[in-house]
């Protein structure tokens, strides 16, 4: 497998998503330890939060189910690929009718390189194409990168990473495609 | 890499009954067909593994079904409510090992476009195999929406409502329905029922469920405009409820099991959803009823050739009289039977007149679809058009009857 060089989009700043353009809709904070202790964690906290965060949505259930269905894919992501200790922080803004999931893990060197390279994949060039091509000719070990390569090719989300200086944690931006008031991407 | 990853507990494929949302493997796989030309693999509830290796027995079923089938396998997806990447993976891998093992093979994949995340997520999957199809099996199932949903129709519609709820509220207590109730009304349409049954019988909690976005749009934007509350609209399909079992105490079904061609499903899904001891209720229209005088027989001629038209479009606005059966035939108890009579010396006969003169073009649309003879249509608008005259007039006397009816669900089922 081979990524282009590419230059990969860069995570909005502290101070952008204080400002108006960002609408807080949750937050919510669980240790690394109880959410890697079962894997059904992934499944019943991406339902929980989607149907949470979809209160408002003029289809809540239609809306939760796609939410879920984004979310989940970056939990089980995050379920195999996080330090041993410490919290998982997960905050939903809105932009205009974007979903914005931030979600902050703590991470040793080898994760932030897997995560270092999985932004760096999903924001190839002619993704759906790369997709297909993994898709007709997967390689071993690919399978968790896949998830979040489709929800960029397939589903149009965005990918960026945020790494403060110094800090054991890092933090994963998912931006959802516009969902109308029927939950429809 | 991190030593966390733990092995997945409580998952596996349980072999039958319902699908627990609690576990992310909570799945029903269903194999049918005598294995002849085709054969179908229903997988119903999550698919969320762990690892491709929980997926053995649904890939053994999957590679059993391909061997057996002359033609086609179809794998029937549209009640699968969430599926991860290691599920849809492995999918993946079976269709690879599928165009060599049995390149003639078809595989149809049968989807909802009420599983919002579904028909991109295969449309990929039928762009790489050639003899990968998908399906949308809803779309066809909802023949006559189209001719529901334009402007003119929404406007008439609300007036409908209106009419008919200025008698419905008087008898619905007679079907069961009190404050505090868990409501689902299915096949809302614009949503108006819900409004005044929000404001007149305070339900816990009320959903409204339709497969029409252009008028849930208007059920949406009606809540918005007036800060409506607990109402909550979901776009859905009627004969496949994503609703849990037994989870509602009064289940309406108004006006709409007489425009599927296989009210028998949905019928299923509203016993379904209903909890043991809650009551199913349903309404219909008895159009081989409508009367007027004068120009009664005239009057008839037209309903008769009306009905014809919208039974050749797989409508049946006779529907009425047959709820009681309907409703025994899925098990029902302590069924009751009420008649509605919209007439022209109980209502507004402007609003009557112009409910009538949209079924004229309703006529028209479900006939042009059906193909039905120039004569049949002559013989609706002229019947129709006297019963508008018979409405408007001073000393005519004209009638729109609607049955309703409901039934208890059983506590226990033989």
């Amino acid at each position: 497998m081979s990524i282009a060089k590419t230059s990969t989009p860069t995570a909005p700043q502290e101070l952008e998503l204080a400002s108006n353009r960002y609408r807080m809709i949750m937050a919510a904070k669980f240790t690394v330890n109880g959410f890697a202790r079962q894997w059904s964690h992934c499944h019943l906290v991406s339902n929980y939060l989607a149907r949470f965060v979809s209160a408002n949505e003029g289809d809540p259930e239609r809306n939760a189910t796609l939410l879920s269905t984004f979310v989940n894919e970056l939990l089980e992501v995050v379920y195999r690929n996080h330090a041993d200790d410490g919290e998982i922080d997960v905050i939903f803004r809105k932009r205009g009718r974007h979903m914005v999931l931030q979600l902050t893990i703590p991470v040793t060197d080898q994760h932030r390189i897997f995560y270092r390279m999985a932004v760096k994949m999903v924001n190839q060039p002619d993704l759906k194409a790369w997709f297909r091509a993994r898709l007709e000719e997967p390689a071993e070990g690919e399978d968790t990168m896949l998830g979040m390569l489709e929800l960029v090719a397939v589903y149009r989300c965005s990918f960026t990473l945020a790494e403060p200086a110094g800090s054991n944690r890092l933090s994963l931006f998912l931006e959802l495609p516009e969902v109308d008031e029927m939950g429809e991407v | 890499m991190s030593s966390s990853i733990a092995p997945p507990s409580g998952t596996g494929v349980p072999s039958s009954g319902a699908p627990m949302s609690m576990s992310p493997m909570a799945l029903n796989m269903k194999v049918s067909g005598d294995g002849t030309d085709e054969h179908e693999i229903s997988l119903t509830g999550t698919l969320r593994p762990f690892a491709a290796e929980e997926m053995a027995s649904v890939r053994a079923s999957l590679e059993q079904a391909a061997f057996s089938t002359r033609d086609s396998l179809c794998v029937n997806l549209k009640r699968l409510r969430y599926m991860n990447n290691v599920a849809f993976l492995e999918l993946n891998r079976f269709l690879r090992w599928a165009a060599n093992a049995r390149p003639e093979l078809r595989v149809k994949f049968i989807l909802s476009s009420v599983i919002p995340w579904a028909i991109r997520k295969f449309q990929v999957i039928a762009e790489l195999y050639p003899t990968v199809s998908i399906e949308v099996y809803d779309k066809a199932l909802y023949p006559t929406q189209t001719v529901l949903e334009d402007d003119e129709f929404i406007t008439v519609l609300r007036m409908q409502e209106k009419l008919i709820w200025n008698h419905e509220q008087d008898i619905l207590a007679l079907h069961g329905l009190r404050p505090g109730l868990r409501v689902a009304d299915i096949c809302c349409g614009l949503g108006c029922f819900d409004i005044f049954l929000q404001r007149d019988f305070r339900p816990e909690y009320l959903i409204s469920v339709d497969h029409s976005r252009p008028l849930l749009k208007y059920a949406q934007q009606v809540v918005a405009d007036f800060g409506l509350e607990n109402i909550e609209y979901q776009y859905g399909d009627a004969a496949a409820l994503l609703l849990a079992d037994n989870s509602f105490d009064f289940v309406a079904c108004r006006l709409s099991l007489q425009i599927f061609h296989q009210p028998e499903k949905i019928l299923h899904e509203l016993v379904r959803i209903c909890r043991p001891g809650g009551r199913i209720y349903i309404t219909n229209e008895m159009l081989g009823a409508a009367v007027g005088y004068p120009n009664t027989e005239l009057i008839s001629r037209g309903y008769r050739a009306f009905l014809e038209v919208s039974r050749q479009g797989g409508v049946d606005l006779d529907m009425g009289p047959k709820g009681r059966s309907l409703l025994q035939g899925v098990g029902l108890e302590d069924i009751k039977i009420s008649q509605i009579n919209v007439s022209n010396t109980n209502s507004d006969p402007t609003d009557l007149a112009r409910v009538v003169e949209l079924w004229i073009r309703v006529a028209w649309q479900f006939g042009e679809a059906a193909g039905a003879d120039a004569a049949m249509h002559a013989d609706v608008e002229k019947g129709l058009r006297s019963h508008i005259e018979t409405i408007l007039s001073d000393r005519g006397y004209a009638v729109w009857p609607i049955i309703a009816a409901s039934g208890r669900k059983p506590f226990r089922t033989s």
